[in-house]
């Protein structure tokens, strides 16, 4: 049996806390992509620019995203094993560590899950290119991960889409690997959705996902009982995580989701 | 790319060797009963239990928690499941192990434990079977993932011991998506058990596995291998899972098992339940039955409810006869081409990857570049091959560690399925073993040696294999001769347990210009042996033109003259426009290109070659519609751009990143200039500009690398005007992401940027040990180590081999760069220098080698 937080309606969590699989339209937002490759108003020649635009949408042509979601309660009085709160998903094995979560988690009812994948084609495609096109790799990597980020987009989008219909808001998306939130929870959040199964990702001894055009996510759902979601929280922003000050992103002028 | 291929020789395990080669039977397996034998003859029905996972969550189990250590915490959770299916009618219950790997479990079990108290479990449930249930690794293979097979084989061999030790009855090896990985699992089970094994693959709706492989790939290539029993589970509900059935059905003999889905989970009232009711899910079992499924089973979602329904289906029943159409199948993981016999269909098998004669792969084999090797590849398949000879013999090199690392990075970039050619049959052995399909040997022949060294392998690891009309008194002159050899091969190769479907028979083609009445006794020999032998046929058809000029024109006859007596498999250079409007035009002849549909795509409105108006006859000669589209957009260039002098020209093509222009121009200029004065006059100092506009930001990654391509293809006509460019090389640089990181993009950038710069690059792929990083610069003495990393997590792997590489190789610089890494992070880990990206890694270098010199 699924385990329902109190403060959201039994109708209401009937309809959400279920597990969801999506085929996604490829897109791939053009401005993104030339963004990953340091593009900053430079003087492109039509060749090129032709050329870059074949590749994206061959790409789009090619890949179909796929995407799983489920919503669980949330246990935000639990403790790791170190005795710092972490943040726990019911009825899964999810255990998320670290301030940046916690701070992200600690006051929703529930957390949505979701996760995307371009499939291991596009990992195959990359592996291909790189050997014969090393130049048309590069221009694909970023096409593709523009097209990640927009398949992780269209999946959030339609999960907030049905919270905000049975009246719950919802928080910006978290993944692993923000913040101080490391990648080892990685593994059971793969689980909750059996994402193996259902979507082919499987994960490196590094915790790293194989097709790499994979993403993993978590976003609070909070009922009115909790309030709106905090205004600091609706817009990302760097204020207030615990590694801001040593962060390797924001050294080199950016940031952890950019 | 892949690092470091495992180069001991594939070791035959539990296998008769020392002795004569036997063949596995049902006689040389431990089989419960009789029963079960009938089962495996494919003369009765049985009946499998239904999920375990779907009952174990509903009855309390979080999602991610290990179901296997239930067997030891929990034991009566699991009992009361498996007793119910008992209850409802299941023969064969699955032991609750299907992530009890050492990998998985993790040292919270040991997987010969947890195999016991499962086996235990199902005998106390009361299972007239208990089958050792084998799940993935959980972890993606080699070449795209990061565990070797070896490493995947050994987790097998460990869970398929303890299967048989724990007193299973049989093994099943199931949920598959990774055909490298099922392969690894039942050569693991065959060489460490006598059980019999059952494996099924799980398919998308799309009717290929998350990894590409379709149902006939995996039928054709377990059934070779040497699976009991092939099938599909998962996924899908019976309805969706059905037509994947038939196409099993079609191309193997084996029983064929279904253990389908009920549908898809969602949540209702607060419990998963599936959208597909028993009723209806057994009536979609039934169709299965009837179609000719002979084992029957539930997956995700069944329950007893389901396998009481699917117990009255096969009461009583047996299943239907079936024949299959003999063909000879050739699969890799992506692909899967057949020939049946008797309907004259042909398959391209790519000569090009074959170093005899061709100086570039020669050298691309020694220095291990593996970008030259796979290109050749790609343009193969890209010019209509069926399947890729592969053959790496060079004198000096290690074939029995080459060939499978070759085969390896094939897999990651052509889906075409392999031939293996070798005269070494280790080197045979270590490819075929791991390669994921059913591939081709070649060869064996007549000779007694080479049939004992040969065939067990193909029998082992479920190859085809090509054999050659040869025995030791050499090859006969007459066609009789040739078919008598044929003929003993055959009849070797059906003892060692290699049906005839699996053979090819070359019946080697002799030159022309010294054997000319020769020549229609090689096509008499063809036409005998597939009407007498009922074997398919292949052919290296170039030889026959040794020592003749216009050798393509004399070729593609002979080759139309082949497939007109039987040639199912012609050799061929698929580069050759000649060979290929042959074989194109032949599968409009033999009724393959259904309605000619591909040749008229191809060929209506195409120009004649030898319809040429006058005047351009001569330059048009042999060119048959041989310039793709592609090459003529690139001639549009103006032979002299703006009055410019060529080096100028050739700079100023680079900058603008115009790489079939530049390869022009440079071609042109290195007709009257000095190669070296081309390199230090035009090309370095363009990419010296381009790394300037670069770092001015005036060009942006794809312009660099653009130019980086086009100052390659400028590198490339130097070097093929040079044979001898050692003068040009500045030194050694070992390239490598660290271990633990699978991104190679931005290391791939700076290699080729190095390259440009004259640099040899030693690149050692991704997820690198320290160790291996470590050899690489022994091995070269290289001066300079390139480290990327792309991810926090995978820094510290970057300071271990920085401090490894400090310590043993002290004259090693270490640049580092990477998307988390920033100069005091890179201070901070050791590494002596910092290139935020690959112009940068590019001045760096230039500096080290300056210095050193």
């Amino acid at each position: 049996m699924r385990t329902q937080p109190a403060g959201i309606a039994a109708d209401v969590w009937g309809k959400l806390a279920s597990p969801a699989r999506y085929r996604l339209a490829a897109h791939i937002d053009r401005a993104e992509a030339l963004r990953y490759l340091g593009y900053r108003g430079q003087a492109v020649d039509d060749e090129l620019a032709a050329h870059i635009e074949d590749i994206f949408a061959r790409a789009e042509s090619e890949f179909e995203p796929r995407g799983a979601s489920d919503v669980f309660a949330i246990d935000a009085a639990a403790c790791d094993a170190s005795g710092a709160p972490c943040i726990r998903l019911a009825d899964t094995t999810v255990e998320l560590t670290g301030r940046s979560i916690w701070r992200h988690l600690k006051d929703a009812d529930a957390a949505a899950v979701i996760a995307v994948t371009l499939g291991m084609g596009s990992e195959r495609a990359l592996r291909r290119c790189s050997h014969t096109h090393p130049a048309d790799a590069a221009i694909l990597d970023a096409g593709l991960s523009a097209m990640a980020e927009a398949a992780i987009g269209a999946v959030d989008t339609a999960l907030r889409g049905e919270a905000a219909a049975c009246g719950l808001s919802a928080n910006h998306r978290f993944s692993c690997g923000y913040g101080d939130c490391p990648l080892d929870a990685q593994q059971d959040l793969l689980d909750a959705l059996d994402a193996r199964r259902v979507l082919g990702i499987t994960l490196t001894p590094s915790n790293l996902m194989l097709p790499s055009k994979s993403i993993t996510a978590v976003f609070g759902l909070f009922s009115g009982a909790n309030g709106p979601v905090p205004a600091s929280d609706a817009i990302r922003s760097c204020r207030g995580c615990r590694v801001a000050d040593g962060c390797a992103f924001r050294a080199r002028g950016t940031t952890c989701w950019s | 790319m892949a690092e470091h291929t495992d180069t001991r020789t594939a070791a035959p395990h539990g296998t008769a060797d020392g002795g004569t080669w036997q063949p596995r039977t049902l006689d040389t397996l431990k089989i419960a009963d009789d029963d079960l034998r009938a089962v495996l003859e494919g003369r009765r029905h049985l009946l499998f239990d239904g999920g375990m996972g779907t009952m174990l969550q509903r009855a309390g189990m979080p999602a991610g928690a290990r179901p296997e250590l239930l067997n030891l915490t929990d034991p009566d959770m699991i009992l009361g499941v498996q007793r119910a299916y008992v209850e409802a009618g299941a023969e064969v219950i699955t032991s609750n192990t299907f992530g009890a790997n050492a990998s998985k479990l993790a040292g919270k079990a040991t997987v010969e434990e947890v195999f016991r108290a499962a086996v235990h479990i199902a005998r106390a449930a009361g299972a007239r079977y208990v089958a050792g249930d084998i799940g993935p690794t959980g972890a993606l293979l080699r070449p795209l993932g990061t565990l070797s097979f070896d490493e995947a084989y050994d987790l097998f061999a460990e869970e398929a011991r303890a299967a048989e030790e724990a007193g299973c009855d049989l093994i099943v090896i199931e949920t598959m998506t990774d055909l490298a990985e099922a392969r690894a699992a039942v050569i693991a089970a065959k060489e460490h058990t006598r059980l019999p094994i059952f494996c099924t693959m799980t398919f998308e709706e799309d009717g290929r596995t998350f990894l590409g492989t379709s149902p006939e790939a995996a039928a054709v290539t377990l059934d070779a291998l040497g699976a009991d029993v092939v099938g599909i589970n998962c996924s899908l509900g019976p309805d969706q899972i059905r037509p994947f059935l038939a196409r099993m059905l079609a191309v193997t003999e084996k029983p064929v098992m279904v253990q389908a889905n009920a549908g898809l989970p969602h949540v209702e009232a607060g419990a998963t339940v599936y959208d597909i009711a028993p009723e209806a899910y057994a009536q979609g079992v039934a169709r299965m039955v009837d179609d000719g499924a002979a084992l029957i089973g539930g997956c995700c979602g069944t329950t007893p409810d389901f396998i009481r329904l699917l117990a009255d289906i096969v009461r009583d029943r047996a299943p239907r006869d079936r024949t299959v159409a003999p063909a000879l199948h050739i699969a890799s993981a992506q692909a899967h081409v057949a020939l049946p016999v008797g309907a004259g269909r042909i398959a391209v098998v790519g000569e090009r990857l074959n170093p005899t004669g061709k100086k570039r792969l020669q050298q691309a084999l020694r220095d291990g570049d593996m970008d030259y090797v796979v290109a050749q590849a790609i343009s193969q398949q890209e010019q209509g091959a069926d399947v890729l000879d592969v053959n790496v013999g060079l004198p000096g090199l290690d074939e029995v560690a080459l060939m499978p690392r070759v085969s390896e990075e094939l897999q990651a970039a052509v889906t075409l399925p392999l031939q293996f050619d070798s005269t070494d049959p280790a080197a045979l052995e270590a490819a075929v073993r791991r390669y994921p399909g059913r591939a081709i040997i070649n060869s064996v022949n007549g000779a007694a040696e080479s049939l004992a060294a040969v065939l067990p392998i193909a029998a082992r690891y479920g190859a085809n294999v090509v054999g050659l009309t040869l025995d030791e008194n050499g090859i006969p002159a007459t066609a009789e001769g040739r078919l008598a050899i044929a003929g003993r091969i055959v009849g070797a190769a059906e003892a060692a347990g290699i049906p005839r479907t699996r053979l090819l028979i070359d019946c080697l083609v002799m030159t022309a210009s010294t054997n000319q009445e020769q020549v229609r006794e090689i096509l008499r020999a063809v036409a005998m042996v597939k009407e007498r032998l009922g074997v398919a046929t292949t052919l290296g058809v170039s030889n026959v033109s040794f020592g003749l000029p216009a050798r393509e024109l004399l070729n593609a006859t002979f080759l139309a003259a082949a497939l007109g007596a039987g040639l199912d498999a012609p050799i061929i250079n698929p580069g050759s426009a000649r060979y290929m409007d042959v074989i194109r035009s032949y599968r409009v002849l033999n009724a393959e290109d259904a309605g000619a549909a591909a040749f008229i795509e191809r060929y209506a409105g195409a120009p004649d070659p030898y319809h040429v108006p006058t005047g351009e006859a001569a330059m048009a000669a042999g060119a048959a519609g041989e310039a793709p589209v592609d090459s003529r957009r690139h001639d549009a260039a103006e032979p002299n751009e703006g009055g410019l002098e060529p080096d100028e020209r050739i700079c100023r093509l680079v900058v603008s990143g115009r790489r079939g222009e530049c390869r022009r121009s440079v071609e042109e200029l290195v007709r009257t200039c000095d190669p070296l004065q081309i390199i230090d006059g035009c090309l370095i100092p363009a990419l010296d500009e381009v790394g300037r506009r670069f770092d001015a930001g005036t060009l942006f990654l794809p312009q660099l690398m653009a130019s980086a391509e086009a100052a390659k293809a400028g590198f490339d006509v130097i070097r093929a005007a040079m044979p001898e460019t050692t003068g040009t090389e500045k030194g050694a640089i070992v390239l490598a992401t660290v271990r633990g990181d699978i991104h190679d993009i931005g290391k791939n950038i700076v290699k080729m940027l190095l390259e440009n710069y004259g640099y040899r690059i030693i690149d050692l792929g991704r997820d690198v040990e320290p160790q291996r990083i470590l050899e690489a610069v022994r091995e070269t003495g290289a001066r300079l180590a390139g480290l990327s990393a792309l991810m926090t997590t995978t820094v510290p792997a970057m300071a271990e081999t920085i401090e490894l590489l400090h310590r043993e190789a002290p004259g090693t610089a270490i640049m580092v760069g990477g998307a988390v890494l920033t100069p005091d992070y890179a201070r901070e880990i050791g590494a002596d220098l910092y290139a935020k990206d690959a112009a940068e890694a590019a001045r760096l270098a230039e500096g080290v080698f300056a210095r050193a010199d």
